[in-house]
């Protein structure tokens, strides 16, 4: 991995079109801006794992899965 | 009384103060904005989160505490700002906030739940969001069953 330090008012350069900008430092925290092309998806990346289980989330489930997840749940007194 | 057309019942009557508005959507589904959640009593205690822009978008839910009796979600600041609560004190889950968690079932695996990422509603401004807590030690596949629970319940 490339490192590099920089200070708050400083920035960096991805290739010709991505600005990478660090607005702000905090003992636990820093603020960046991104400068780059409307087309480019920038997600944080703690959001990854639940995009990608939002997606398996919202298939198809067979009613029977569903009238069989709900009869284990009531019976186990969760309901 | 607006109807809705809902994946998995059908046509239903809905009241307008049971939508929530998810002023960002939720990931990878960013431009659904308003959910319902349908509790129907032959498939309680499972929620149905139906979005209203699309039919085809629902997802299976569980009252957390279905899930994990001792259940502690940790809101962010800007989960919190989101939501228009404030951090003190302390939002209640049932009486301030509800919190749902979503059901990953499939053919080939036991069902799991997202415990990571709950979705917190608030009832008081019908505002919802799914709050992303990465460093609260929980798991986005969390077996909603235990192994127990896959034979009869004792």
């Amino acid at each position: 991995m490339l490192v590099i330090r920089r200070r708050a008012g400083e920035g960096f350069l991805i290739g010709p079109d991505i600005e990478i900008a660090v607005l702000d430092v905090s003992p636990t925290r820093v603020k960046i801006g991104i400068l780059a092309p409307g087309a480019l998806p920038i997600v944080r990346k703690e959001v990854l794992p639940t995009r990608q289980e939002n997606l398996a989330a919202s298939r198809n489930a067979p009613p029977h899965t569903i009238a069989w997840l709900s009869r284990k749940l009531s019976q186990c007194g969760a309901g | 009384m607006p109807r809705l057309v809902s994946k998995y019942f059908g046509e239903l009557d809905y009241s307008t103060e049971a939508a929530f508005q998810f002023p960002e959507g939720i990931p990878a589904f960013e431009d659904q904005t308003a959910f319902v959640f349908l509790d129907q009593p032959q498939t309680h205690p499972l929620v149905f989160m139906q979005s209203l822009g699309n039919p085809g978008v629902c997802f299976i839910a569980v009252p957390v505490f279905v899930a994990d009796p001792a259940y502690r979600p940790d809101l962010s600041p800007e989960d919190l700002a989101l939501l228009g609560l404030s951090p003190e004190p302390l939002p209640q889950i049932g009486s301030d906030i509800l919190c749902l968690t979503l059901v990953t079932v499939s053919e080939q695996a036991d069902p799991t739940v997202n415990l990571a990422s709950p979705i917190v509603l608030n009832l008081r401004n019908r505002k919802g969001v799914q709050a992303i807590q990465p460093s609260a030690g929980y798991s986005v596949r969390h077996p909603l069953l235990a192994r127990e629970d896959l034979v009869p319940c004792s």
